[in-house]
């Protein structure tokens, strides 16, 4: 094997490049060139990737190896590097951002192809997988932070991409600012793990915690665990601060497949899992973990069965999905979230690039009322949607069926009832994905003529991705194969094995296993076929009582509005008028009235006269004699 | 008296006693000499009394007038080539002593007024006409 | 101690250049070789006393053989001189801020006056004194340094004859030098009575807290008064304005630079290694100097009209912040914070002077539009003032944050930090005012020279430069 580890640092370094380019010359490049130098410098990325994880996957592999760049701070004992780490956990996101990644991108570059900002556009893209990768490779939590805020920051640029409409900028502000109130927690929580062990690389922090770890009061633990899962739930969009992501879809839909589906999102995930030495040492952090991300499941599903616009059902989805990921790792089953995370990518950024054909074939329509019958004339991306619905909602031997089972199997070892809760939010995945794609391209179309007339299946350059990542969420799984099938420890939890260690599983009889798998599939199943059946022929009353509350997303953020928007700003109203313009602004406009005027007086002093100056000069000195006799001892 | 010796055995500030009592009785001495004089002298001022005295010629217009920069060009060029020769009446006495080392850096030093020298004249310092 | 004499030599070449060439480009060209010969002489130096890595490397550039015996630090003349690593890196550090300067503004001595060749001898000789003062162990050696640098600068603020502000610049900062070197003189003349001798670390066991001589005590406050009058510290600071704004521009860049940080590398020797013991008796006199420095020097600078006079306020203001390392009496980090402090102000502050030198107006209306005019002058002195306002990823700010973390490290001076650091922020504003001019102001600004291919490649240069010293500053702090 060559040494691919050392040359991690191309990695980054090729998408920086390519936002460089597209982002410096953005204003003369032609946009098919800017198409192919962005989604080149992620293809050159993803190979050296795969370098890495073929050397890392091989028998030689150990330790993880860091490359140091170059000393970011230095300051006194306090020591933070520019420093990357490989091992199996990087190189594993490293392969799903620079894999979904490029196929993002071959598949942006025809959908955005009518769009003036085109260039611009790959020069966030660009910069977006740069800090992911960031985020994901550093070394210490410093490193992996500026990647967090990047991520957040291209995201925003991204949400906001039409800032021409006025709403898509304020979607773009809420994420932002939701994102900022989670990135405030990582960094309080960060500075906590600074002050209490003094360092913030991943090496000697776990170091000192397996060592000394069970000698910490357990109240300094928690409560940077807490900190850090704040920050999780920000970028993560859990339960509080999931509303920001059916926001952002109104970024273009390949940003959405990538940014809020396959990669920015699980950071979150990422960081409880490079954390995870510091998790199991906090069980009552673990349990918060698992029931926030069984309520977000739940609540966003419940949300996605009543949704009518095409890309928010999948938001929601995607904030279910998450979920199911919070509550795997709340099981402490670390590896399972992070096998879901890669399913995930896969089908997720399936169907959202096939919603994105959908859009793009429908001429921007989103509600799905005004869809149906698409599947006849968009044979591709009906039959790779279909894998996209089949993989998330478990059906037997795709990608989805054996992460989410693993994540129910983990669920139940911990507390039955969460398996219980977990099953019955998998059955309405299952209801509400299929509800999408009967509405969409089953049944007959209820559109215009225009847009009827308008339909065609989408260039290859869109339809390439759709099967490649069909094929994915189709195969996906086959890493993870239950044991109960293999006899064999997990290949997976093998893989990842040296960097992640589970913690707290029971193991559970096999004919246990087997009954739970039955059981979850079985209802998963019947939950598909009555979604077929029931909008086979489609009608949309108006919504009352349960489902309008539904339909409205539980009026969370209304909600929200009501009790700290509204409140914030009638406090802030008070605070201008009171603090902010008889106070504050009394106070600096005085301190800088006072500066200028003292100006204009000290400016008296210099009369051009040598006389005074040497006066001015002695009278100082007879000053500083008097003070350094009589006053200093 | 006494007193005064016995301090100055002891190296403390109040050795510098009898340096002070200096300062203030000649400092004392001047200003009562100054203001005896003025209260005492008899006082008649008159005109010819407040004019310069110029050998008794009568004055005439001011005497702050410019003159020519090359007086104090030559002036301070004067006082630097004195120096040199001040410089060169206690290296006289040491010459045995410092021996051929003392003569190479006398040379050196005397080099560098040479160049100096070069300078000014090609500068045309000494020139008296324009 | 090769520097020293090179110095010297090169600047009697150059007097004897401007007696047998006439052409002003070829001397010019001449001093620049000098200039790096100069440089490169440092460097031999330098690699000598800093260990093989870097010797071994300069001599195989030279391609000659290693020969030196290297013993540091060196002493020399009966012990009144002591060479040693940081006296040489800082000399070195000194000239090569020179070549930039004779770089990027050396073109403009021709329009200064006809002298052109004594200019560059003058320069030269300062740099004499400067490299004295890096290196004296004696007292007398420091009143030699200090008047071997401070005599040209006289001649220099003077150069432009014709000009009247130019005369009355040379005069007024003739009659107060004159003044300081005074009380220099009683200062080292009192201590020399207190401690019976000349000698800077000789000194150190004639000084005891407990005991302290007045003489002493008196000594110590007249020479803080008379370094504080070369570094423009207030109230000493009198002269500076009116001396900075009338000699001509290209000189006022190296007077306000090289020299000041020069004078302050001797002021932390003297106050560290001497009186470091005996820091009560004078630590708090001189926080009380700085925080009246960092006072009249923001606040005044605020009210100015003219971008010139404004930078001679700032100097103030930025040797309020030198004044710090000086504090820090028992901080390590004291000596790299001058260093660093002494480089990026002496870069940044260049810079800004190279591009003031280009401009007809001196005052902030004559920036107007500038950014419309020529972009890349107005973005690279956007880049100088950043950094002498201390903005992250620029030199400034880590200088700042080397000399304030040293001051921390001291202890006891949390409040002259925070007072600094308000003072920082209204610096801010007299800095950013210059920027607000170029970029949101409409103006037709008028350049005297043309903006050559080489200026632009050493302007960007520079910009790179200051950027490096914010984000990699070991690499110009000596190595350990």
């Amino acid at each position: 094997m060559g040494n691919f580890s050392q040359l991690v640092y191309l990695v980054p370094l090729f998408p920086l490049v390519g936002f460089l380019i597209n982002g410096l010359l953005w204003n003369k490049m032609p946009k098919s060139l800017a198409g192919i130098i962005g989604s080149a410098a992620i293809l050159a990325s993803f190979c050296v990737s795969l370098g890495i994880f073929f050397e890392v996957k091989s028998a030689s592999f150990h330790e993880p190896v860091i490359v140091t760049l170059f000393d970011f701070i230095q300051s006194g004992k306090l020591h933070i590097p520019l420093a990357f780490q490989v091992d199996q956990l990087s190189s594993l996101f490293l392969l799903i951002i620079t894999g979904v990644g490029f196929l993002i991108h071959v598949y942006s570059a025809s959908y955005m192809s009518h769009d003036e900002g085109m260039v611009k556009y790959f020069a966030y893209l660009n910069l977006f997988v740069f800090s992911m990768l960031l985020l994901i490779l550093g070394a210490n939590y410093l490193v992996m932070f500026i990647g967090w805020e990047g991520v957040g920051l291209c995201s925003y640029l991204l949400i906001g991409f039409w800032f021409k409409k006025r709403e898509y900028t304020n979607a773009a502000k809420k994420a932002f600012v939701m994102n900022r109130i989670g990135d405030l927690g990582f960094l309080v929580g960060m500075l906590l793990v600074l002050y209490n062990f003094g360092t913030l690389s991943y090496k000697e922090f776990f170091a000192t915690l397996g060592t000394s770890g069970a000698t910490m009061p357990p109240a300094t633990i928690t409560a940077i665990t807490i900190c850090f899962f704040i920050g999780a739930t920000g970028k993560s969009a859990q339960i509080p601060l999931y509303t920001w992501l059916p926001d952002a879809m109104a970024g273009p839909t390949p940003v959405s497949a990538l940014i809020h589906a396959a990669t920015m999102v699980t950071a979150g995930i990422y960081m409880i899992a490079r954390s995870h030495v510091l998790y199991s040492l906090a069980p009552f952090t673990l349990n918060i973990i698992a029931i926030v991300g069984l309520a977000t499941a739940l609540l966003a599903a419940t949300i996605a069965i009543f949704q009518y616009d095409i890309k928010k059902v999948l938001a929601y989805s995607t904030v279910s999905q998450l979920g199911f990921m919070f509550l795997a790792i709340g099981s402490g089953a670390y590896t399972i979230a992070v096998f879901h995370v890669m399913t995930h990518a896969f089908f997720k950024a399936l169907m959202f690039l096939g919603s994105g054909s959908v859009i793009h074939a429908m001429g921007g329509e989103q509600d799905i009322r005004k869809m149906g019958g698409l599947g006849k004339k968009m044979k591709i991306t009906s039959v790779t949607f279909l894998i996209g619905c089949l993989a998330i909602s478990g059906f037997p031997l795709l990608s989805g069926f054996f992460s989410k089972d693993a994540i129910l199997t983990a669920a139940y070892a911990h507390n039955p009832i969460l398996y219980a809760l977990g099953v019955l939010a998998a059955m309405m995945t299952a209801f509400y994905m299929f509800r999408l794609y009967v509405l969409t391209f089953r049944g007959t179309f209820r559109g215009t003529h225009e847009q009827e007339h308008h339909l065609h299946e989408s260039p290859a350059a869109m339809t390439i991705p759709l099967i490649v990542l069909a094929i994915l969420s189709v195969i996906g799984g086959y890493v993870g194969i239950p044991e109960v099938f293999t006899h064999k420890e997990l290949a997976f939890n093998e893989y990842l094995g040296p960097v992640v260690k589970n913690f707290g599983i029971h193991e559970i009889p096999e004919n246990t296993e087997i009954m739970l798998m039955t059981v979850s599939t079985l209802a998963s199943l019947a939950m598909m076929y009555f979604a077929m059946m029931k909008f086979r022929k489609p009608a949309f009353p108006e919504s009352t009582g349960i489902a309008k509350v539904l339909e409205n997303k539980w009026y969370v953020d209304e909600l929200y509005d009501a009790i700290i928007v509204r409140p914030i700003e009638a406090m802030s109203g008070v605070l201008d008028r009171f603090v902010e313009k008889m106070g504050i602004d009394g106070i600096v406009n005085g301190v800088g009235k006072t500066v200028k005027w003292g100006g204009d007086r000290l400016r008296m002093l210099q009369t051009g006269q040598v006389g005074f100056y040497i006066f001015i000069m002695v009278i100082g000195m007879v000053a500083l004699f008097t003070l350094s006799f009589f006053w200093i001892r | 008296m006494h007193l005064l010796l016995l301090t100055a055995d002891q190296n403390t500030p109040f050795n510098y006693f009898p340096v002070a009592l200096q300062l203030v009785i000649a400092i004392g001495f001047v200003a009562v000499m100054m203001g005896a004089t003025h209260l005492l002298g008899p006082k008649r001022r008159t005109k010819d009394k407040l004019v310069n005295f110029e050998s008794g010629i009568p004055s005439v217009g001011n005497a702050r007038q410019p003159m020519g920069i090359k007086y104090f060009l030559v002036a301070i060029l004067f006082v630097l080539f004195d120096v040199e020769v001040i410089f060169f009446y206690p290296y006289a006495v040491n010459f045995r002593f410092l021996g051929a080392e003392g003569f190479k850096e006398v040379v050196l030093f005397v080099a560098f007024f040479f160049c100096g020298f070069l300078y000014i004249v090609k500068k045309g310092a000494l020139d008296w006409e324009d | 101690m090769t520097a020293i004499i090179a110095t010297t030599v090169f600047g009697i070449i150059m007097m004897f250049t401007g007696l047998f060439v006439d052409n002003k480009k070829t001397v010019s060209s001449i001093a620049a070789v000098l200039f790096v010969a100069l440089l490169g002489i440092n460097i031999m130096e330098l690699s000598d006393a800093t260990g093989p890595a870097l010797r071994s490397m300069t001599l195989s550039l030279l391609g000659t053989a290693d020969n030196t015996n290297g013993a540091f630090p060196q002493l020399l003349f009966n012990n009144m001189l002591r060479i040693d690593k940081m006296s040489m890196w800082f000399g070195t550090a000194m000239t090569a801020c020179t070549a930039l300067y004779i770089l990027l503004i050396g073109k403009e001595f021709r329009k200064v006056g006809t002298h052109v060749a004594e200019y560059f001898a003058l320069i030269f000789f300062i740099l004499c004194g400067l490299y004295i003062l890096t290196a004296y162990n004696s007292m007398l050696m420091l009143f030699i340094g200090i008047e071997i640098m401070s005599i040209p600068q006289y001649v220099l603020a003077g150069s432009d004859k014709r000009n009247l502000k130019s005369s009355e610049a040379s005069l007024k900062y003739f009659l107060m030098g004159a003044f300081s070197t005074g009380i220099l003189l009683m200062g080292i003349t009192l201590l020399y009575g207190a401690t019976r001798t000349f000698n800077v670390t000789e000194m150190v066991p004639m000084l005891h807290s407990e005991s302290l001589n007045p003489l002493a005590i008196s000594g110590i406050v007249f020479i803080m008064v008379a370094l504080g009058f070369k570094v423009s510290a207030a109230p000493m600071h009198t002269w500076t304005p009116d001396v900075y704004d009338g000699t001509p521009t290209a000189f006022t860049a190296f007077m306000a630079t090289i020299v000041k940080a020069g004078v302050f590398f001797a002021f932390l020797r003297l106050f560290h290694v001497s009186f470091g013991n005996i820091s009560e008796h004078w630590l708090m006199i001189l926080a009380i100097v700085t925080a009246l420095t960092l006072l009249i020097g923001n606040v005044t600078a605020v009210y100015q009209q003219s971008v010139k006079r404004m930078l001679a306020y700032s100097s103030i203001a930025q040797a309020g912040f030198m004044l710090f390392s000086v504090l820090a009496v028992s901080s390590n980090i004291a000596w790299n914070g001058i260093i660093l402090y002494g480089v990026a102000y002496s870069v940044a502050t260049i810079g800004v002077f190279a591009v003031l030198v280009k401009m007809k107006d001196y005052t902030y209306d004559g920036f107007n539009g500038l950014a419309k005019k020529n972009p890349l002058l107005a973005f690279v002195t956007t880049i100088f003032l950043f950094s002498l306002a201390g903005i992250p990823l620029t030199g400034g700010f880590m200088a700042k944050y080397y000399v304030l973390l040293a001051v921390m490290h001291q202890g006891n001076m949390m409040w002259l930090v925070i007072f600094a650091l308000l003072m920082a922020a209204i610096s801010v504003y007299y800095y950013f005012r210059v920027i607000i001019a170029m970029y949101f102001k409409q103006g037709d600004p008028e350049l005297t020279s043309e903006v050559t291919m080489g200026d632009q490649v050493l302007l960007i240069a520079t910009t790179i430069i200051v950027i490096l010293l914010g984000v990699m500053p070991h690499w110009f702090l000596m190595p350990a």
